[in-house]
C-alpha cells in the first residue's frame, strides 16, 4: 500500500501515468476497448463510436474553456465547418477520407481563431455572448450556402476506405473512432504539460499577470481558439463520415449546449474529465431511451412525456452538478482514488 | 463512475437479451420511428396510433396468413440524428423486413443505406418526390400523392380558375419545405401563372410582417403555403386581412387539417387545400366507419382523427397487404425483392373509401382532392373529384 | 414616377412603423434582461422559457378555467413574482462566486429544464391565444397596423412605463437601484439585498411573461416560442447590458433594422436574413463597441 508519491526529478513528475499501478489500469483499459468491438452488438458500437466522437470534441472544447477560460458558445458551428469540409472534399473533389480529416480540422481551426478575435477585445460574458452569435450565423451560412453545402438537402457520402477494405459499419468504424480518439487524448494530454498548456492556463488564471510575465495573449487566446476547433472539426468531419450524411440540423445550438454540458460534468480544467463527460453526457439519454421503451409497454399514455423528461433529466444535471460538484465528476473519481489510497484512514 | 458502469452493463444485458429473444423466430415484423415529440409531434402521436390500430386489426383477423404481425416503434423527436439512430438500434434489436420514417429529412439520410444495407420495405411521414423512385430506390414507397403533384394539383386548379395570375410561394426553411419549391417554379411557368413571389420563414415565426407585406407590394392573388403544418399560416392569413389584401390561400397535404382549420375560425373559407384521404367524418365510407367503430371502442376519449392518422393507416394497410402477398411468393416476405413486388402490383385494392381503389403506380399513389374550408361548420368540403395525377 | 416614389415611401414607412411596434415588444424583454443583470450580475438566459410559461399560464387560466382577460392576466402577473422568487434563492443564490461560465451554465440548465417541464404538462400542439384584443388593425393613413403588434406595443410600452415609475418613485424602486449602484452602501443603508435579488427576479419574470401573453397573442403559442428570447440578446448589448434606457431604445433600433432587413435583404439571400440579422447586429456591436450605447464602461483594476 503506498502511502506517498515521491518523485525524484521532473521528467518523472511531469510523466502522465505516474506508477504502475496507474499504468496497469491504463494497459486493461486499451486491451478492452480493443477487445471491445468483438463482443458488442451493431447497437452497442453505434453508441461506442457516438461516445468517441464526442469525447474528442469534449476534449477540444475543454481546452478551450476549461484551460484556457475563454468561454465559447460556438463549438457546434466548428463542428459543422470541420463537417461540412470533409463532405465537401470527398463528394467534390475526390479527396480521400484520410487526408480530408486533418483539411477538416485546419479549416475549423481558421474559422475558431477567426471567431476567437474578439477574444482579444472581450472576455467573459461579452465573449460568450459573441460566440453566441457567431453560431447562429454559421448556422445561417450552413443553410444558404447552398452552392456548397447543398442547404437543407444535405451531403451524402461514402463509406471511408483503404483500399478494398470499407468501413461501411460500426464495427469497423469503431476503429477509426478508437484511433482518433486515442491520438487526441493523448495529445492533449502532453499539450497541457507543454509550455503552451502551462501559458493556456496562466491566461485562464490571471490574463493581465501573464501578458506582464511575457504571454503574448494574442498568440495563445488564438491558439487556444484554433486548437479546441481543430478537434472539433475532427469530430465532425468523424461524424458525418460515420452517419454518411451531413445536414445543417446536426449542429444547432442545443449541440453547443450538449458539449459545454459534458465539460461541465465532467469537469472543467481536466482531459480525462472531458472523458468522463462525454460517456456519462451520451450514455444517460441512451438510457432514457431504453427506460422509454419499457415504459411504452407498461404505460402507454407516459410514452410522450419521456423525452421531454429527458429534457428535464438533462437540465436538471447541469444545474445540479453546478450547485453540489463544481469541478465535476473527475472530482468524484479523485475521491474515490483518494479513498482507496488511504484506506482505512479517511484523510 | 461505479454507477456508470453498473448502468452500462444492465443496458448491455437489456439489449443482448432482447436481440436474443428476437432472433427466435422471424415473424412478419414493421419497425417505425414515429416523431412522437418535437415539432411534428401531433402527426407522430396520431400516426402511432393509426399503425398501432392496423396491426391490432390485422392481428385480430388472423394476421398475415395466420403469422402474427409484429410492431416495434421508437420516438424520433423530429430530429435527424436520433430518428436515425433510433432507426438503427430497433434494426439491430428485431430485424425488421418493414420501416417506417418520421421525416422527410430522415428518409433522405437513410435512403442509400435501406437500398444497400437494409432492404427493407419502406415509407415515411413525407411526401418527398425522391421516396417515390423505384428506379433509384425500389424499397421507398408514399401512400399518396408526392408533394410535386399535390403542387400540381393546386397550380391546375389555380390555372383554371384565374389564367395568369401572381401566385406566391411561401415555404418553411426546413427540407420538407423546399422540396417541390423547383419542380413548382418549373410547373408554374409551364402554365403561365407568375411566380412573383417567394417567402421563408422558420418554423415556429413570430414576425412575418415582411413576408405579408411583400406579396402585397408585389400584388399577389394566390399563396401556395407548403413546410408547415399550422403556425404560422393563421397568422398570415389573418394579418394579410388586416392589411387590406385579398389573396386566396393554398397548402398541401399535411396543413390540410382540422386543427388549422380550428385555429382560422371564421376565416376558414380562405383556405383550399389538398389530401390524398377522406376525412373522419365523411361517415358514409365503409372504410371510416370502420376507423370510427374501432376508435370508439379502444379509445373512448378521442373523438377525431386526423389527417396524419388516415396516412399512416394507409401505409400500414399497404404494408399488410404486401406482406400478405409476399408471403404466398417463393421465400416468403423475408426476400426483400418479394416486398417489393408485391406492393407494386397492388391494383384496385379496395380500401372503404378512404381513396378510391388504390393502384400504386411508380410507387407511390398519384390520387388527391381539393377540399377548401367551410366557416359554418369549421369542416372540410370536397370541391374536385379525385384526381389522378398521371 | 412621383406615384411610385410615394409607394414605395409608404411601403417604407409601414415597415418602420410595424418595426417600432416590434420593437415595443423586443424592448419589453430586454427590459427583463436588463433588471436582472443590473441588480445581480447575471444574465438570465432562460428569458425565453419564462416568456414561454408565463404565455402558457395565461391560456390555461383563459381557454380551460374561462377567466375574463384581467383576472388572467394578475395570475400569471402573480406566478412570474413566484417564479422569480423561487427561482432566485434555490439556483442563483448558490451561483454567487462562481466564474462566468458556471452562472452562465446555470440559466442556460435552467432554461433546458422549464422548456421540458412545459412540454410535459401543455404538450407540443401549436395553440391559438383566444382572442383577447379587439381584431381590428389600426390605420395611420396608408400604414396598417395589425391589432395584434398594435396592441402588443401598447402593453409593452405600458408595462416599461410603470417600471420606470416604480424605480423611480417608489421605496422599493429605490432600494433597487441603490442595490445595483453600490451593494456594500445599500446594506448599510439597511436595504436588504437578499430581498432586492429576489424582487429583481421577479421583475424580469414579470417582464418576459407579459411578452409571452403578448407574442403568444400574436402568433399563437408553443413550446419553441422562446427562441426567441436569444435574439433579443442583440438589443440589450446595443443598448448596454445595465442600462434600462438603453434596452427600450435598442429595442426599437433592433426592430426597425430587422424588419428593414427582412423586406429588403431577405428576397437576395432566399430567406432567413431576417432572423440572421440581430446577431450580425450583435456581433458588430461587440466588435465596434462592447459596452453597447449607454451601458457602464467596466474599468479592470488589477
Amino acid at each position: 500500500m503506498r502511502s506517498g508519491d515521491f518523485k525524484e526529478n521532473y521528467i518523472s513528475d511531469e510523466a502522465i501515468f505516474p506508477s504502475l499501478f496507474a499504468r496497469f489500469w491504463v494497459a486493461v483499459l486499451l486491451v478492452s476497448l480493443l477487445l471491445f468491438p468483438f463482443v458488442a452488438n451493431n447497437h452497442l458500437l453505434y453508441i461506442a463510436n457516438m461516445i468517441g466522437f464526442a469525447v474528442i470534441g469534449a476534449v477540444g472544447l475543454n481546452l478551450l474553456t476549461g484551460f484556457t477560460g475563454q468561454i465559447s458558445l460556438g463549438h457546434a458551428a466548428f463542428i459543422g465547418v470541420g463537417a461540412y469540409t470533409s463532405a465537401i472534399l470527398i463528394t467534390r473533389w475526390g479527396f480521400s477520407f484520410w487526408l480530408s480529416i486533418p483539411l477538416a480540422g485546419l479549416a475549423s481551426a481558421l474559422a475558431g481563431a477567426l471567431i476567437g478575435i474578439p477574444s482579444l477585445r472581450v472576455k467573459g460574458l461579452y465573449l460568450c455572448i459573441a460566440t453566441l452569435a457567431s453560431q447562429f450565423i454559421f448556422g445561417f451560412i450552413f443553410v444558404h450556402w447552398e452552392s456548397m453545402t447543398k442547404g437543407i438537402t444535405g451531403i451524402h457520402i461514402p463509406p471511408p476506405a483503404i483500399g478494398a477494405w470499407h468501413f461501411d459499419n460500426e464495427r469497423k468504424f469503431y476503429w477509426i473512432t478508437l484511433f482518433f480518439v486515442l491520438l487526441g487524448v493523448g495529445y492533449a494530454r502532453n499539450l497541457i504539460r507543454s509550455k503552451m498548456g502551462r501559458a493556456f492556463m496562466a491566461v485562464r488564471d490571471r490574463d493581465l499577470a501573464a501578458e506582464i510575465m511575457g504571454i503574448n495573449l494574442f498568440r495563445y487566446k488564438l491558439s487556444a481558439f484554433a486548437i479546441s476547433s481543430f478537434y472539433a472539426g475532427v469530430t465532425g468531419a468523424l461524424l458525418v463520415n460515420f452517419l454518411k450524411v451531413v445536414v445543417p440540423e446536426q449542429f444547432s445550438f442545443m449541440v453547443c449546449i450538449e458539449y459545454l454540458a459534458m465539460i461541465i460534468v465532467g469537469g472543467l480544467g481536466s482531459v480525462i474529465g472531458s472523458v468522463f463527460g462525454a460517456v456519462f453526457m451520451t450514455l444517460v439519454p441512451e438510457m432514457l431511451s431504453v427506460l422509454s421503451d419499457i415504459v411504452k409497454e407498461a404505460a402507454p399514455e407516459m410514452a410522450s412525456l419521456i423525452v421531454p423528461f429527458k429534457q428535464v433529466v438533462f437540465g436538471f444535471l447541469i444545474v445540479s452538478f453546478l450547485i453540489f460538484e463544481p469541478r465535476g465528476l473527475v472530482e468524484i473519481w479523485n475521491r474515490i482514488k483518494k479513498f482507496f489510497l488511504l484506506w482505512p484512514f479517511s484523510y | 463512475m461505479v454507477k456508470k458502469t453498473f448502468i452500462s452493463v444492465i443496458s448491455a444485458f437489456l439489449v443482448l437479451g432482447i436481440t436474443v429473444i428476437a432472433m427466435a423466430e422471424q415473424l412478419p415484423t414493421i419497425c417505425a420511428v414515429h416523431p412522437y415529440t418535437g415539432r411534428f409531434a401531433f402527426a407522430g402521436i396520431e400516426g402511432a396510433a393509426a399503425m398501432q390500430d392496423v396491426v391490432d386489426m390485422t392481428n385480430e383477423a388472423g394476421g398475415i396468413n395466420g403469422k402474427k404481425l409484429q410492431y416495434y416503434w421508437a420516438d424520433g423527436e423530429y430530429k435527424d440524428d436520433v430518428g436515425i439512430a433510433a432507426f438503427k438500434r430497433l434494426y439491430a434489436q428485431y430485424k425488421p423486413q418493414v420501416a417506417f420514417g418520421q421525416s422527410t429529412g430522415m428518409t433522405k439520410a437513410l435512403g442509400p443505406e435501406i437500398k444497400d444495407r437494409y432492404k427493407t420495405l419502406y415509407s415515411a411521414y413525407t411526401f418527398a418526390e425522391e421516396a417515390a423512385n423505384p428506379k433509384v430506390n425500389p424499397y421507398l414507397f408514399l401512400p399518396g400523392p408526392t408533394y410535386v403533384d399535390q403542387f400540381g394539383v393546386i397550380l391546375k386548379y389555380i390555372a383554371k380558375e384565374k389564367p395568369g395570375a401572381n401566385i406566391a410561394f411561401f415555404y418553411s426553411d426546413t427540407e420538407f419545405g423546399r422540396e417541390p419549391i423547383a419542380a413548382g417554379r418549373e410547373m408554374a411557368k409551364k402554365l403561365g401563372l407568375k411566380l412573383v413571389a417567394e417567402e421563408i420563414s422558420q418554423v415556429g415565426g413570430v414576425d412575418l410582417a415582411t413576408q405579408i407585406l411583400d406579396m402585397k407590394a408585389k400584388k399577389v392573388e394566390y399563396c401556395i403555403f407548403q413546410g408547415f403544418v399550422s403556425n404560422p399560416i393563421a397568422s398570415v392569413v389573418k394579418q394579410s386581412k388586416d392589411y387590406g389584401m385579398n389573396i386566396k390561400f393554398m397548402g398541401t397535404f399535411w396543413s390540410t387539417e382540422q386543427q388549422l382549420l380550428n385555429e382560422l375560425g371564421p376565416l376558414a373559407g380562405e383556405y383550399t387545400g389538398v389530401s390524398a384521404y377522406s376525412f373522419y367524418y365523411q361517415n358514409d365510407l365503409p372504410g371510416i366507419k370502420k376507423i370510427q367503430a374501432w376508435t370508439k371502442k379502444k379509445y373512448p376519449k378521442i373523438q377525431y382523427r386526423s389527417q396524419s392518422y388516415m396516412a399512416v393507416y394507409m401505409s400500414t394497410l399497404l404494408f399488410v397487404e404486401s406482406f400478405k402477398r409476399a408471403d404466398k411468393m417463393p421465400g416468403g416476405f423475408n426476400k426483400p425483392e418479394n416486398l417489393v413486388k408485391a406492393l407494386q402490383s397492388i391494383k384496385n385494392f379496395d380500401v372503404g373509401g378512404l381513396m378510391p381503389p388504390v393502384t400504386v403506380r411508380d410507387n407511390s399513389i398519384p390520387v388527391g382532392r381539393a377540399y377548401r374550408g367551410n366557416p359554418a361548420t369549421t369542416k372540410f368540403d370536397p370541391i374536385s373529384d379525385w384526381i389522378r395525377l398521371d | 414616377m412621383v406615384e411610385a416614389v410615394a409607394m414605395d415611401f409608404s411601403v417604407l414607412l409601414q415597415i418602420v412603423v410595424v418595426g417600432i411596434a416590434a420593437g415595443g415588444v423586443y424592448g419589453l424583454i430586454a427590459l427583463g434582461f436588463v433588471l436582472i443583470y443590473k441588480a445581480t450580475s447575471i444574465l438570465n438566459l432562460a428569458m425565453g422559457e419564462f416568456m414561454t410559461l408565463g404565455a402558457f399560464v395565461c391560456f390555461t387560466a383563459l381557454a380551460s378555467f374561462h377567466l375574463p382577460f384581467y383576472l388572467a392576466f394578475i395570475i400569471t402577473i402573480v406566478f412570474a413574482v413566484l417564479l422569480g422568487v423561487v427561482i432566485e434563492p434555490l439556483i442563483l443564490r448558490p451561483m454567487i462566486g462562481e466564474p462566468v461560465i458556471s452562472v452562465v451554465m446555470v440559466t442556460i440548465g435552467l432554461g433546458v429544464i422549464l422548456k421540458g417541464l412545459t412540454y410535459m404538462i401543455w404538450g407540443p400542439v401549436y395553440r391559438a391565444f383566444p382572442p383577447i384584443f379587439p381584431s381590428s388593425p389600426l390605420l395611420l393613413g396608408t400604414v396598417v397596423v395589425p391589432s395584434g403588434l398594435l396592441w402588443g406595443f401598447l402593453f409593452a410600452i405600458a408595462t416599461m412605463a410603470v417600471f420606470i415609475l416604480i424605480f423611480k418613485f417608489s421605496r422599493t424602486g429605490v432600494a433597487m437601484r441603490a442595490a445595483a449602484f453600490d451593494q456594500q452602501a445599500a446594506l448599510s443603508m439597511g436595504v436588504s439585498v437578499r430581498k432586492v435579488f429576489a424582487l429583481s427576479w421577479s421583475f424580469g419574470a414579470i417582464a418576459a411573461v407579459i411578452s409571452g401573453v403578448v407574442i403568444g397573442n400574436m402568433s399563437g403559442l408553443n413550446i419553441y416560442m422562446g427562441d426567441i428570447g436569444l435574439a433579443v440578446l442583440s438589443v440589450i448589448i446595443l443598448g448596454g447590458l445595465d442600462s434600462i434606457g438603453g434596452a427600450i431604445l435598442g429595442g426599437f433600433i433592433v426592430g426597425i433594422l430587422q424588419n428593414l432587413t427582412g423586406f429588403y435583404i431577405d428576397p437576395l439571400v432566399g430567406g432567413g436574413a431576417k432572423d440572421i440579422a440581430p446577431y450580425v447586429i450583435l456581433l458588430l456591436i461587440i466588435m465596434i463597441r462592447p459596452y453597447g450605447l449607454f451601458g457602464k464602461v467596466t474599468i479592470e483594476r488589477v
